[in-house]
């Protein structure tokens, strides 16, 4: 069995697979079905400063091979998740990645300080596509990137910065030098790709919201190419995701040059998909011969 | 709660677009109780989400559930064959509470009927059921048969082409006077429970009354907040983890 230890911006991770923020709550659930102490991280539900209801239901639907999502950031606020759900995490001992939105630049300063010393991580949601004000309104352009990333990385004086880059946009690797210039540590990337799902018979959007977000096996192409990209566009570490099933999905993401990946839409397929991922992702370094799973990042070899 | 590999014993259209499946698990899941769901697998590679459906029966290591073809997923599901092997998330959400009722009486309408019977097998040793099933329409009755545990069953129409013709909500009206049930359960259409709990209301009604909703669902275990209904006091609650039975006076409906 390989060494699947990484190391980003300081934080070991024991294996580079981390729940995706929206996909997993705060683990407690999943939890139930098998211990998640087995993974390398947890992105958490996407948090703000105050709680959030969000949107109206029906808040998802089904494509094929893909499904689309609009929840607009439900969450008890980030008091809530220091006091109830932080402490559990901390239990596991797999690396805790805390995902936070705002609707204005002093928002997003406030909860990284909030944070900041508490968690592994913090995973800036500047893409989430779901939410009017703020969310995606941030990750569009290049400016704005580095100024959200800029008043987030002031707040944090211990706590890694991880920018999360939306597909939906004109650059991936301007944006990403974008996150970059701003001081984020490392990035993580796909967000959503914003979509549609339309009732025939109602002859309406199946979405409350009207949009919402693609994710699932379907995007994964799409991702492989913007991780690609902003892997070699700058110097700083790249976590991807999007679409990642199996085991040989987590080695292309790597190849491609991310560090780690995270696991979203697969763990509604499977309830026990990170498990099961890890074990086909260590199956293939054995078959392959590779005794330290960093060895495979960034060695894809175009054509 | 877990997630296995379950396999189809029979998979059967029992009424207009209504498909009845019954299949073997040889893993122990634990108790599985009336009210509860399971998070089935289409079948089909390109359908990511698995498909919430309420439990009608378990016998021995048998589960039977039912289901109304809506789309690609559930037509996918009509087409498995006896033998496939389908994987299968169970037992999920709450189920009805029964604990020291008697006398309960059971609202249903079309595919809402299914969890209420699973509920009156699991109960009918030691508890009284009076059933009143509303459907749309002679074609869209069915399972009457294993409505029988009930000590009475009305079963009416929308258009009056079986049994009287009116919904399951005033048939048990008309009756709750001298019926005289100390609990409610009631599954149906989202209509058909706006309208009960409003009638309810109306009568200053004080037996205990638990409804089970249903909503478009993600991961069906609590994580992704995506099934959501508005309780009374203004916060959500998740479909499959708090319920999917809930009091009736509980949820904005």
């Amino acid at each position: 069995m390989a060494d699947l230890n990484v190391n980003i911006c300081g934080v070991n991770f024991k294996n580079p697979l981390i729940a995706a923020s929206g996909t997993f709550g705060f683990g407690r659930e999943y939890d139930e079905i098998y211990d998640i102490s087995v993974i390398g991280g947890i992105s958490t539900k996407g948090m703000t400063l105050e709680p959030r209801q969000g949107n109206p239901v029906p808040r998802i639907a089904e494509g094929r091979s893909v499904i689309l999502n609009a929840v607009g950031l439900q969450n008890p606020g980030v008091e809530h998740f220091i006091k109830y759900d932080l402490p559990f995490l901390k239990q596991k001992g797999i690396a805790i990645v805390a995902n936070v939105a705002g609707k204005t630049f002093d928002d997003y300063g406030a909860i990284c300080a909030k944070l900041d010393g508490l968690v592994d991580f913090i995973e800036l949601n500047i893409s989430c596509p779901n939410v009017k004000a703020g969310g995606m309104a941030f990750g569009i352009k290049p400016e704005s990137i580095k100024e959200v990333t800029r008043t987030a990385k002031s707040s944090l004086r211990k706590t890694p910065l991880m920018v999360k880059l939306s597909p939906n946009v004109e650059s991936i690797p301007l944006n990403a030098q974008a996150a970059q210039s701003g001081g984020a540590d490392c990035i993580s990337l796909i967000n959503t790709l914003t979509g549609m799902a339309i009732d025939v018979e109602r002859r309406t959007p199946v979405i409350a919201n009207n949009t919402g977000g693609v994710s699932g096996a379907g995007i994964k192409p799409v991702a492989l190419r913007m991780v690609y990209e902003a892997a070699h566009s700058v110097d700083i570490p790249v976590i991807g995701m999007g679409g990642i099933t199996c085991g040989t999905d987590v080695i292309e993401f790597m190849l491609a040059g991310a560090r780690a990946v995270q696991v979203g839409t697969a763990n509604f397929t499977d309830a026990n998909a990170m498990p099961r991922i890890l074990a086909e992702t260590n199956l293939w370094l054995d078959r392959h011969g590779i005794k330290n799973i960093n060895e495979i990042v960034d060695t894809l070899k175009l054509n | 709660m877990k997630d296995v590999v379950a396999t189809v014993k029979s998979n059967k259209i029992i009424a207009e677009n209504v498909y009845m499946m019954t299949l073997t698990i040889s893993e122990n899941v634990g108790e599985i109780h009336g009210g509860q769901f399971v998070n089935l697998a289409t079948g089909g590679g390109e359908h990511l989400l698995r498909r919430p459906l309420g439990v009608m029966k378990v016998e021995g290591n048998d589960i039977s559930v039912c289901y109304q073809l809506k789309g690609e997923g559930t037509k996918k599901l009509s087409e498995a064959q006896e033998g496939q092997k389908l994987k299968i998330l169970l037992p999920l959400g709450n189920g009805f509470p029964l604990e020291g009722k008697k006398k309960i009486a059971v609202i249903g309408g079309g595919v809402g009927i299914f969890p209420l019977i699973a509920t009156i097998r699991e109960h009918c040793a030691d508890k009284e059921f009076y059933s009143y099933m509303g459907f749309r329409t002679k074609s869209a009755v069915c399972l009457l048969d294993e409505l029988e545990k009930s000590r009475s069953l009305t079963v009416v129409t929308d258009d009056g082409s079986f049994g009287e013709k009116g919904n399951a909500v005033e048939a048990y009206l008309k009756d709750a006077a001298k019926l005289g049930a100390d609990c409610i359960i009631a599954c149906g259409p989202p209509v058909m429970l706006k309208v009960l709990k409003q009638k309810l209301n109306e009568r200053a009604n004080k037996i205990p009354c638990f409804v089970s909703l249903e909503e478009r669902m993600g991961c069906g275990i609590g994580a992704c907040l995506v099934c959501v209904c508005k309780k009374q006091n203004g916060e959500n609650a998740r479909v499959c983890k708090d319920g999917p039975v809930f009091k009736i006076n509980e949820v904005n409906l």
